[in-house]
């Protein structure tokens, strides 16, 4: 930020010690930044030379410091949004080194440090990994590569929702494809994508663990059993409407489902 | 906190907490597995809380959450004891009505007991029902009288004394014997020698040596290590404590799969609990012992399971097997000697220390002793888990527990040993179910992984099916199974969509041969397993497909929905829930099915509430064409 600079000039006028302490008790009273106060001075000299002190070189003048302070509050504004996100990032890393301190760093803890960090955020951002890789001393390719190969690892980022339809044999005999066709059909997305508006990831895993209740289909921590296809959409719909808390109308306007199904790869 | 940091303490606190339990107070055991747990079993837990609260009762009555009792069919499940009355899909509604009838006045609510499906009778006590009654539970049998997250409540029941046997009366040669003796074999898959396995570690001459649970139950359709792990933790951490004393190892692992966090939470728990209680940790029970376990999470890869790969995966790495040239047993995690049995072969080792080998070896058959536990699955009515004797055979378990096939449809085959098993046809049903038998008939034991289908199941797509789970769950390190796989695939899936040759089904023999023998790990090597053994027996089905039927009508490219004109009311209802409009017709005309729009995701067939949608293949197919000139195009 402009810490440390005290205003000289104001208006193009070199200011004299006492305007410079009127600026500053200004902006100690007010709450008003430093660029505010330079902006409320710019329209209060505007309206001055609009009643009548109207002299072109002045015009230009004035408006040229009105670009430049129009800058500097843009100037002002990124460097703000930046810090923002840096502090975002400082604090994320935090929690993974946190995370780090629990397993005391050893380098056999890689996966499950990873599992925690996809348990917190839902997916694996690049920052996070590369500090692992910094902090942990392990090559940027070993961790891509167990980043890749483990299944409950994801390198994008994932839905509000995660749904998940058991594929294991149990519920394979007892049509649990056609689940999984349905909820893609309903979503407009196949297994493993998520949907635009980030509201939905659907997946299909191999065996939950629950066969008694086949076909099985899991949104979020709640399991869905004994399915049929009709009811998949049902059951998604809950999800979609009863977080926004639509009124009845727009709950018509409400997108349903797609008609055409995606195409899917033999 | 109790400290045990003798024998005798431990003795001490098991007298002390029986003789604080009054055997005869009304207890009711919620199951709270995973399975009755997606029934919302928390909210019965709740509701049971509050009724209790609400009538003044809470000092009388306990309330228990138990491990999984197995009848997952039936929940949540609700045991009362001392009474062991067992009721079945009890909702929060039935709590009250069970409260004033059970609890005060000792009288059962009739309608919530099982009701046998021959006799039509209701069945008041848990043991009478055929489900259990038929069954020998013996490492599962605590699950329902145990609440995991309390240690007081396994050492009550005698708990961890197999571990002060062990380090107070045996050396770790007489344990290691003991187990020799009993013939206990690997419940993970290979059915090894668990006793043969420890003494190779034992004899290692590397030091530290560890010792690891498998739990990564990687096998679909299978999940007794999970509803052990998550029920029981102590019975396998005290198996686990009492081999590595054995084997002379200080440090264990317990690997855990990332999809079951109920186990890893109640494996941490208990974990916790055990250290707290001095049965883990510097000099255990006072004999000088030390021993840790760490719970290390698997993320999500089935190959994992494998043990050189489940223990590079332990040190960080991704979990790819390696070629065993030098056994694990020897050459394992870190380069030391492991030994890493299955969660169920550590649960047998307590009941093995405490009734001796002869005991246990009683049970089963000669070869394989003890009990397995299976989960039944699939298209049977009594799903669950089942623990009976090695040697039972295939229709004891499907018929007398399982209940039989829903609908009264016909059993086809019986498919055992997860992704990699075979699977028999109904002619074998009474064959006897040991590590043995299963092979001869090319499949296997596996993890107990039973999964039952009926007539409606197209063995072709269920080859496919677990041909392709494999090959996506192949880690791709070795040729044979990356490359081979992926081509059994693909001649599989033109066998389903009926595009598929005489030749074809040649070289798909072919291939598996190839896979079978130059594979790098267990799971290519017996990959071709389930091709094989339904080629085998049902070579007829895909001899169909090569003509263009799907006897069972599962394979969508072979098949066709039409419309009876007989039996269709003109309703509608089936060109409402037609997500492609795929179905045209008005109120006068007939409904008729655009075969070049469907895309036979059967909406039609299950809306239809005349069965007017038939679902033809091949030949009928062209029967039906001649038959129905109008309908069909």
């Amino acid at each position: 930020m402009t810490k440390g600079k005290t205003k000289s000039h104001f208006v193009g006028v070199r200011l004299t010690e006492e305007q410079k302490k009127a600026l500053y008790t200004l902006q100690k009273t007010s709450d008003l930044s430093k660029t505010d106060i330079l902006l409320r001075g710019l329209e209060i000299l505007s309206e001055y030379y609009a009643l009548g002190l109207d002299q072109p070189p002045l015009n230009t003048e004035l408006k040229k410091l009105e670009e430049e302070a129009i800058q500097h509050l843009q100037a002002l504004k990124q460097i703000k949004r930046r810090e923002e996100s840096v502090k975002h990032m400082i604090q994320e890393l935090r929690e993974i080194d946190e995370i780090i301190d629990d397993y005391d760093g050893e380098k056999s803890a890689l996966i499950q440090i990873l599992l925690k960090i996809q348990e917190k955020n839902h997916w694996l951002p690049k920052p996070a990994l590369l500090w692992v890789s910094e902090r942990l001393t392990i090559p940027m390719s070993q961790i891509m590569h167990i980043a890749t190969f483990y299944k409950s690892f994801s390198l994008e980022p994932r839905g509000e929702h995660l749904v998940r339809v058991c594929l294991g044999t149990a519920c394979h005999v007892r049509n649990g494809p056609k689940i999984l066709e349905a909820a893609e059909q309903y979503l407009g997305i196949r297994s493993g994508e998520t949907t635009p508006d980030m509201k939905f990831t659907l997946e299909s895993v191999n065996c939950l663990g629950c066969c008694a209740l086949g076909p099985v289909m899991i949104v979020d921590n709640e399991y869905h059993g004994k399915l049929t296809s009709s009811r998949v959409s049902d059951i998604l719909s809950n999800y979609r409407i009863g977080e926004l808390t639509l009124t009845k109308e727009q709950q018509k306007l409400a997108p349903i489902a797609t008609k055409q199904p995606p195409a899917r790869p033999m | 906190m109790v400290q045990c940091s003798t024998v005798r303490d431990l003795e001490n606190h098991r007298q002390a907490l029986l003789k604080q339990r009054n055997s005869k107070k009304l207890c009711i055991a919620i199951c709270s597995g995973t399975g009755c747990h997606a029934y919302a079993s928390e909210k019965v837990v709740a509701a049971f809380e509050e009724e209790l609260k609400k009538q003044n009762m809470e000092i009388m009555v306990d309330i228990k959450r138990t491990g999984c009792h197995g009848f997952c069919e039936k929940g949540p499940i609700v045991v009362i004891y001392p009474h062991e009355i067992c009721y079945c899909k009890v909702t929060p509604q039935d709590v009250p009505e069970i409260i004033t009838h059970t609890i005060q006045q000792g009288k059962p609510v009739e309608r919530l007991l099982y009701t046998d499906q021959k006799t039509g009778k209701t069945i008041l006590l848990e043991t009478d029902i055929p489900f259990y009654k038929n069954q020998t539970r013996l490492i599962f049998g605590n699950n329902r009288k145990i609440d995991p997250k309390k240690i007081d409540d396994y050492i009550a029941l005698g708990g961890y004394s197999a571990l002060a046997k062990s380090l107070s009366a045996m050396t770790p040669q007489k344990v290691l014997d003991e187990v020799k003796k009993a013939n206990l074999r690997g419940r993970g898959g290979g059915g090894f020698p668990t006793g043969r396995k420890w003494e190779t570690t034992k004899n290692a001459s590397e030091e530290p040596k560890y010792v690891i649970v498998n739990c990564d139950e990687g096998d679909p359709g299978a999940y007794m290590d999970r509803s052990l792990m998550e029920g029981n933790p102590h019975s396998v951490l005290e198996g686990l404590i009492i081999g590595a004393y054995a084997i002379g190892a200080h440090e264990g692992y317990v690997y855990v799969r990332q999809e079951y966090p109920l186990a890893v939470e109640n494996t941490e728990h208990a974990i916790k609990q055990a250290m707290e209680y001095g049965l883990l940790g510097k000099n255990i029970l006072g004999s000088g012992f030390d021993f840790t376990i760490k719970v290390h999470r698997g993320a999500g890869a089935f190959v994992s399971g494998e043990s050189s790969a489940l223990m590079s995966a332990i040190e960080g790495r991704v979990g790819e097997p390696r070629p065993k040239y030098i056994h694990t047993a020897v050459n394992g995690l870190w380069n030391k000697p492991t030994c890493l049995n299955n969660v169920e072969t550590w649960a047998n080792v307590p009941f093995i220390i405490n009734n001796s080998a002869q005991w246990f070896a009683s049970m089963g058959t000669p070869t394989s002793t003890g009990t397995k536990i299976f989960s039944l699955v699939g298209n049977v009515n009594n799903t669950g888990l089942v623990e009976v004797p090695m040697g039972v055979t295939l229709r004891e378990i499907i018929y007398n527990i399982g209940g039989g096939i829903p609908q009264g449809k016909r059993l086809k085959a019986v498919q055992t040993g997860g992704p990699s098993g075979g699977c028999i046809p109904e002619k074998y049903l009474d064959l006897t179910v040991d590590f043995d038998e299963l092979y001869n008939v090319g499949s296997m034991m596996g993890s107990g992984g039973m999964i039952v289908m009926d007539e409606d199941t197209c063995m072709v797509d269920i080859a496919r099916y677990f041909v392709n789970f494999l090959s996506q769950e192949s880690c791709g390190k070795c040729i044979p199974c990356r490359e081979g796989l992926r081509q059994m695939v693909s001649i599989l899936n033109d066998v389903t969509n009926g595009k598929a040759l005489e030749e074809d089904i040649e070289l798909l023999e072919e291939l598996c041969e190839v896979v079978q023998m130059s594979a790098l790990c267990a799971l290519g090597q017996s990959a071709p397993n389930p091709i094989l053994s339904t080629l085998k027996y049902f070579r007829d089905e895909y001899d169909a497909h090569l003509r263009g039927e799907c006897p069972a009508k599962v394979c969508k490219a072979l098949i066709q929905y039409t419309i009876d004109p007989v039996k269709c009311k003109k309703c509608g209802l089936c060109a409402k829930n037609c997500p492609v409009d795929a179905i045209t017709g008005d109120k006068k005309d007939l409904r008729r099915i655009d075969a070049e729009q469907c895309i036979k995701c059967g909406n039609c067939l299950e809306s239809c509430k005349f069965n007017a949608v038939v679902k033809t293949t091949g030949k009928q197919k062209e029967f039906l064409k001649k038959q129905l000139p109008n309908i069909t195009r």
